[in-house]
Order: C-alpha cells, then structure tokens, then sequence
C-alpha cells in the first residue's frame, strides 16, 4: 500500500512541476515580408526651396502615376528617384542631376551589379548617394555583396 | 518487501541530512574557479563581475591579468589597461601584462604611447611599425619600419609598406578626362568595364539618334535627344570622377582589412596564454 502511495506521490510531484511546453514553444509573431523602399516614400510635397519643391512635385508624379503602379523593379535602394531626391538635397541641382544621370546609366549595366554593391535588407543593391558626392570623407566602402542593415 | 522499502528510504534521507556537506557556494576557491569558468567560457562580463568578488584580490596578480585580459576581449580597451598597469614590476606577469597594456593602447587608437621607455620590448616596436600604417606619424624609411619583423613577416610588411607609399590609386582628374575625350573610358579606368560599356552604347545611341533627328529635321526630337545625350555624358564624366574616388576607398579598404587580419592573425605580437587547458 505504502508503495503504491509513493509511485503516485512521485508521478503527482511530476505532473506538478512538468514543463508547460506550450507556452516555451508558443507562437512567435515574425514577419516574413520584404521590405519595400516604395513601401516607406514621404509623399508629402515639401523641400528647402521652390526649385526641391518642384522637383519633390514632380518625383511624387512620377512615383502615383508610374513607380507605384509598376511596382518594386528599381534593382537598386534607395531606388533611382529617391536617389535623385536625396543627390540634389545634399548637392545642388545640378550636382544632383549629375548624380542621378550616372546613377541612371549604372542602372542599365546588368552585368556587373553582383560583383560591386553591398546588399540592403530588401535584397536591393545598397548605393547611397554619400558615396557620389566627390568628398571623400563621406565615402563608407563596404565590400560587394556584404549585407548591410539598411 | 514492502516493510523493507519505507525504512530503507528513511534511513537513506537521515542518513543524507546526516551527513551533508556544508558547501558556501561563496568561498574564495569556489567564487574564483566559478570565475575561471565562466572566463573559459568566454563569458567576460559575467567572469569580471565574479572575480572583482574574491575576497584578497589585491594581492593576486593573475585574477588582475585575467580581468584585463576579459576587458580586452570585451573591447574595453580602457578599463584593460587600467588593470594590466597596475601589475607590478615584481609580478611573474609583468612583462606580459606591459605587452597586453600596449596592445590595448594600440587597439584603442593611443598610438603615442608607444613612444615609451619600455619601448624595449619586441611587440611594442611591432606595434609601432603598425600604427605608422595607421596614419600614426610619417612613415620612417623602409629599413628602420621593417626592423622589429623576423623571416616571413619582413616579406609581409615590406607589401605593406609599399601599399602604404605607393598605393595604386586612381586619378580622378584622370578619369573624367578619359571620359570626356570618349564616353565610359573614364570608368573602364577605373576598372568599372560594364558600366564603361554601357555608359558608352548609352551616350553613342542617345547621340545617334539626336544626329538623325537633326538631319531629318525633327524640330522636337532632336533638342530631347540632344539633351538626353548631354545628361548622359555629363552624367558618365562626373560618374567617373566618382569612380575613381570609390575606387581609391576600395584600395584603402583593401590594405587596412589586410593589415588587420594580419595582426588578428599574430595576435598583436603577444604572447598566448594557456589558462583554459
């Protein structure tokens, strides 16, 4: 009897403090999506002066009536024409068209973008217009390929 | 059986309270090996906080090496050096604590501590030799720079040197001149060979066809095509000036990423210790 008692004792203290895998192994509320550069656009119009606020105008066009009805194509983040945004407010205008010109240019080369930029988390090629700006002190190399958290 | 089985368990369990050990989990040996542990664990932070808890450990120089050695692992540089200088001369450690302290030095970016009178010491003319790699002082002459290395090593830093004095670097004057003369080759100076191409079939087609548009007398086309040939090759030349300076961070990137796997790989010319055998 008192064998009895002490196997169930036992199993009682078992089921008393048995791990709750349920709650160890609970669901995890992750997010499996891209993130998208054209998921994160300011549209509102707004800039420093008339001439970035034309061009803000112009780009936010460009973005309602062709980008966001084309979809995530630009191969490259941030894509071209928050390139050119960004290029002309940290330049000049006409710096930034340069800029953007040979961005433009760099963006038809289909054959050597695996071996030259870093890559963004939205799996884009990473080319942020510091590294266009001819003043070597904003030049941040980071090897081809390497992932960066940007 | 069952009248065995209940006083057995009984006379186990007296006999356990009986005779049960007092361990103090906070004893001096215990805390230190929990300490030395964990630091072979490499959990430094953790190994620090218990070894500044051993009672008398002022008086043992290796736990203060061990904690330098944590801190530096740990990247706190500062606090490594504060505790490898406070070994004394007289300290079976001595000399390898001075070459952990200037390897902090060095690692925290203090290179005029090298300049020292205990600059005597081997590792610390090595380091010396590296931190005019990085833009410590003007570099001395090759002789006196490669001077402190031995066999393969002399190779290696000769390389060094010489990548250092004579980087191959890019013009970019040079570059935007090249693509001004012909659209992309500024790029393919630079090593950019599809986008040298493609800057040049761009600019060539975009030209083209502004030509034929002018010949055909096409009043609207031929200014849009004239201006998109311009912002082509406007585009390429700047571009190219660009590429060259990308390109000269790419080569500096190259020789301080050598240089330092190179002294990870030597272990900053000090000695290794064989405290987690």
């Amino acid at each position: 009897m008192s064998f009895k008692m002490i196997l169930i004792f036992c199993l009682w203290v078992t089921v008393l403090f048995s791990q709750t895998d349920w709650e160890k192994w609970g669901k995890a509320n992750v997010s499996y999506e891209m993130t998208r550069d054209s998921g994160q656009r300011n549209y509102s119009i707004s800039g420093d002066n008339a001439g970035q606020i034309f061009l803000k105008s112009a780009v936010v066009v460009y973005w309602l009536f062709i980008s966001d009805v084309d979809g995530d194509n630009c191969p490259f983040s941030p894509t071209c024409s928050s390139f050119f945004l960004q290029s002309v407010k940290e330049t000049n205008i006409i710096q930034g068209t340069f800029m953007f010109a040979d961005r433009f240019t760099r963006d038809m080369d289909i054959f050597g973008r695996m071996s030259h930029y870093p890559i963004a988390r939205n799996k884009h090629f990473y080319d942020p217009p510091s590294l266009y700006t001819l003043d070597e002190s904003k030049i941040k190399y980071i090897s081809a390929g390497v992932a960066v958290n940007k | 059986m069952k009248n065995i089985l209940l006083p057995f368990l009984f006379l186990t369990l007296l006999q356990g309270i009986s005779y049960s050990q007092d361990v103090n989990l906070y004893s001096k040996e215990n805390r230190k090996q929990f300490a030395d542990y964990l630091y072979c664990q490499k959990d430094y932070l953790r190994a620090v906080n218990e070894y500044e808890e051993v009672p008398g450990l002022a008086a043992s120089d290796t736990i203060r090496f061990k904690i330098g050695l944590a801190y530096l692992k740990m990247g706190d540089y500062d606090s490594a050096s504060v505790n490898f200088s406070q070994i004394g001369s007289n300290s079976f450690f001595y000399n390898d604590a001075q070459a952990e302290f200037f390897k902090s030095q060095f690692l925290s970016g203090n290179y005029g501590s090298l300049n020292t009178e205990n600059g005597n010491y081997t590792s610390v003319k090595q380091l010396k030799s590296f931190a005019y790699l990085f833009d410590y002082e003007p570099l001395p002459s090759k002789e006196i720079f490669i001077s402190p290395f031995e066999g393969n090593e002399r190779g290696k830093l000769s390389d060094f040197y010489d990548r250092k004095t004579n980087p191959p670097y890019k013009s970019e004057l040079t570059a935007a001149l090249l693509s001004t003369i012909i659209p992309g080759l500024g790029k393919i100076y630079t090593k950019e060979y599809s986008d040298g191409i493609i800057a040049f079939l761009v600019t060539g087609l975009m030209g083209y066809i502004a030509y034929t548009d002018f010949k055909a007398n096409h009043k609207f086309r031929e200014w849009l095509f004239t201006g998109l040939t311009a912002f082509f090759y406007g585009g390429n030349i700047y571009g190219s000036a660009a590429s060259a300076q990308i390109y000269n961070a790419q080569v500096n990137f190259r020789l301080s990423s050598d240089m330092k796997l190179f002294l990870e790989e030597k272990d900053y010319f000090v000695p290794d210790y064989e405290f987690c055998k």
